[in-house]
């Protein structure tokens, strides 16, 4: 079920109204719990099975990794965690890809060998969950918090619907702690959420659906020669609209819990005001992020061992970020990119002895692959502004292998996004390009703006009709733009 | 009164919201504009899980915009009793749907393949028909239930009419001059057709009495290529596609189904370079010929021939009745709604 459908309007009308009935709060959250498997089922019934597989599979193998103290059979119980989460992750998503590589390999070696194209099918929002049920075995292997008591609270915590099939990625002290007693939203919260998922679906539907996503599908599905206006276009519209998309759906996720009286991490803080990369990754997909930190480049020994060391572990957890997102080489290439950006970014501020703390001391609640935002970075001047431009820009590189399906038409867009390009046939109609221009610009200035804050922190400094108004020409907007029910960008991750 | 500023924004924006979108239905309403529905892939679907009726009693239709208009569905269900299924899709090819029903062993019904020789005669796959067979292959329950509350309130508000009234067909709408080379996706007169419930397409009144508008949509299909002189595929790709064709009919026809092949009206100058593009022996009777089917083709009958397409294509809803009580007739004179008689 999408946030953006019918179904889902009159799916959270009932849920509200049960969640606000007097029944008990075990009763509540076994209406939540049926209520998040009706949610995923509704997309395909059948692949429920998987995710109680990793429920169940989690919660005792995780209760056991804390009990235990036999450290060959602890090393055991996570190795088998590990193969459960992955090994689904690896057949799922992975299977087609690790097979065609294989085939590649061994038809290179002279080995003639085709096999049949598997027909698999991508379970909706399984990187999102293995990622949850994983941080939870090994936070379990590690001792760093108590196991969770009841089956009903883990279950909860791995299937929550506002959160089960496209993040924010939880980690159980985030959530779990919010079962154990009961929550309702108290009217503020209630209309705060209410406002959140009118925001996160007039990103997702008004302006990455109906105003940028024909003009990305056009440029990047084009075979002809491109004019370097129209490169730039179809990449500044894919780049609002990955952001509208999926900074959409975890703002509707966030204002869905909300309304049920729960907290969600953020996942996005204006990440195109970002000064450099590691404010970016501070900014974008923020619980993802936090994740391969804690859970990959800290585990490989972050920077505690040394400057090469570090390189390479940064450029590790990059690459498997970008093949995290999808099972093509394209996104290893544009992890890899961000890497390459973040080494230059460290090897500058190397240089420059810039007293960036190391990672594992880094307070919790902030995140980032590199640490806390240095203090010069923080004030908005001009200085900043332009190097949040040249960010942006650098960006849009990456996000040509991102949404290219193939490394030709990265390399064709590329050359002509960069005038390499002679004869080349405009495409794009002035209308689509002004929506383009205009959307975008007022993207990064509204980033730029709001790079220190957040949207919640500012509504109570605008006067009530003023924000009343916003709201409303919000809502007219969305309805009016009339692009329901299409999916949204990261359920295919 | 609501007490806190956040309470008292809900509540203006609640007002705003409801006055706006009031205001906007009954400002369409009030230029005259039909109660209609997105003829999407939903709705489509919807049309095609009645392809299962009991065969005897149904009648599914494909092929493209013509039939569409030409056919009136009231006036051939009153007629004959039995039931019409409408699942041509307007500017597209029918040979996937064609290909889709030989396919699935349900169907054993009776199938009319209306023949647009531009759209029918022409190699690659039809996007506007993948995307239908897509949703009838993927369709999740979540997208049939909101398919459900959709089809509930289309019926009841005109402005979520998306290919007429949505933000992105108004902005559409707007004369943006293009650069050399670009051309803007040619924007139907609003008020030229809607679609029913049942897929009927119905040209308004209004168009029907406003030469302008017919004059624009007769440049609409000069922009379409439709006017070219160019002369119709040959060759082996041609032969392929009768051979598919002729495929897909023996295997309907081998679960028992019938099968017969329409060409409807059209007028004009877009008559005259369709025959020339398209000689009829070269196309539709090659094509009656390899397949084994029937055809009515409308000049050779009396009571067919003399329409005349305000622009250019398709019929008039009066006319449509009557082109539908005459093609039942000669329907009737083959054995369509006689039992096992193919």
């Amino acid at each position: 079920m999408v946030f953006n459908s019918y179904t889902f309007i009159v799916f959270f009308i009932i849920i509200l109204i049960l969640h606000n009935l007097p029944f008990s709060w075990k009763t509540k959250k076994v209406n939540l719990l049926l209520a998040s498997y009706i949610f995923y089922a509704a997309w395909n019934p059948p692949f429920i099975l998987l995710l109680w597989l990793s429920t169940v599979v989690d919660f005792f193998v995780g209760r056991a990794l804390y009990t235990q103290n036999n450290i060959h059979k602890k090393r055991l119980l996570l190795v088998i965690s590990l193969i459960g989460n992955l090994g689904m992750l690896c057949f799922f998503k992975y299977g087609g890809f690790l097979l065609d590589n294989f085939v590649t390999i061994v038809n290179a070696v002279g080995w003639k060998f085709h096999p049949a194209k598997p027909n698999i099918i991508l379970p909706a929002g399984i990187s999102f969950y293995t990622f949850t049920t994983l941080c939870y075995t090994i936070d379990m292997y590690e001792k760093k918090s108590k196991p969770v008591k009841s089956m009903l609270d883990f279950s909860l915590f791995v299937t929550f619907f506002p959160h089960l099939v496209a993040g924010p990625i939880v980690r159980p002290p985030q959530l779990v702690p919010q079962f154990e007693s009961p929550r309702k939203a108290t009217q503020q919260q209630l209309l705060e959420g209410f406002f959140l998922i009118s925001l996160g679906l007039f990103m997702k539907v008004l302006l990455a659906d109906s105003m940028l996503s024909a003009t990305a599908n056009d440029i990047f599905g084009s075979t002809n020669k491109l004019p370097a206006l129209d490169a730039w276009m179809g990449v500044l519209a894919f780049s609002g609209q990955i952001f509208f998309d999926f900074a959409g759906y975890s703002t509707c996720a966030i204002g869905v819990a909300a309304c049920l009286g729960f907290v969600l991490p953020q996942n996005f803080l204006y990440p195109y005001a970002a000064i450099g990369f590691s404010d970016f990754w501070r900014r974008w997909h923020i619980t993802l992020s936090a994740w391969l930190r804690d859970y990959l480049y800290i585990p490989m020994g972050g920077n505690r061992k040394g400057k090469l060391r570090t390189y390479i572990n940064l450029m590790v957890t990059m690459l498997l970020g970008g093949l995290w997102h999808g099972a093509n080489w394209t996104f290893v290439v544009w992890g890899g990119l961000h890497g390459f950006y973040l080494w230059v970014e460290k090897a500058i501020a190397d240089i420059r002895k810039d007293k960036v703390r190391p990672i594992a001391t880094t307070p919790s609640g902030e995140v980032g692959v590199l640490g806390p935002l240095p203090e010069t970075f923080k004030p908005k001047t001009f200085r900043n502004f332009s190097i949040a431009l040249f960010t942006f820009f650098l960006i849009n590189v990456t996000w040509v292998f991102f949404r290219a399906s193939t490394f030709t038409k990265a390399w064709d867009l590329l050359q002509s996004m960069f005038g390499f390009v002679s004869k080349a046939e405009p495409l794009l109609t002035n209308l689509a390009i002004i929506k383009v221009i205009v959307i975008v610009s007022c993207m990064v200035i509204a980033h730029w703006l709001m790079r220190n804050t957040r949207v919640l922190e500012v509504i109570p400094k605008l006067s009530w009709w003023f924000f009343g108004t916003v709201w409303a020409v919000m809502l007219i907007l969305l309805i009016w733009s009339q692009e329901s029910s299409s999916s949204f960008i990261y359920f295919q991750f | 009164m609501p007490a806190t500023p956040l309470a008292k924004s809900a509540f203006l924006m609640a007002v705003l919201v409801i006055a706006a979108l009031l205001g906007w239905e009954s400002f369409l309403r009030s230029k005259g504009y039909q109660l209609g529905y997105n003829d999407d892939e939903a709705l489509w679907y919807k049309n095609r899980q009645e392809v299962y009726q009991p065969s005897e009693t149904t009648t599914v239709f494909i092929g493209s915009s013509r039939i569409k208009f030409d056919l009136d569905i009231p006036t051939w269900e009153k007629t004959t009793g039995e039931k019409a299924v409408q699942l041509a899709v307007a500017g597209s090819d029918p040979k996937l749907t064609l290909d889709n029903l030989a396919n699935d062993d349900k169907f054993k019904g009776k199938l009319v393949i209306d023949i647009t020789e531009g759209l029918f005669f022409r190699p690659q796959d039809d996007a506007a028909i993948t995307k239908r067979l897509k949703y009838l292959k993927e369709a999740t329950p979540s997208q049939k239930f909101s398919a459900q509350v959709g089809f509930g309130l289309e019926s009841q508000l005109l402005f979520l009419d998306k290919d007429m009234f949505s933000l992105g067909a108004l902005l559409d709408q707007l004369k943006i001059p293009n650069r050399s080379g670009v051309n803007n996706t040619p924007i139907f007169p609003t008020k030229f057709t809607y679609t029913n419930f049942r897929r009927q397409e119905i040209m308004t009144n209004e168009f029907v009495h406003d030469t302008a508008m017919q004059n624009k949509v007769k440049g609409i299909w000069t922009i379409y290529g439709a006017l070219e002189k160019r002369h119709g595929i040959t060759g082996d790709t041609l032969q392929k596609i009768f051979t598919e064709v002729k495929t897909d009919i023996a295997r309907i026809k081998a679960r028992g189904g019938k099968v017969i092949f329409t060409r409807t009206p059209s007028s004009g100058g877009y008559r005259e370079l369709e025959l020339k593009n398209y000689p009829r022996a070269e196309y539709f009777d090659q094509l009656l010929y390899v397949s084994g089917c029937n055809g009515i083709y409308f000049t050779d009958y009396p009571e067919l021939k003399d329409f005349i397409c305000p622009e250019c294509s398709h019929l008039t809803p009066p006319d449509a009745v009557k082109y539908t009580t005459a093609l039942i007739k000669i329907l009737d004179q083959n054995k369509w709604f006689t039992p096992h008689a193919n």
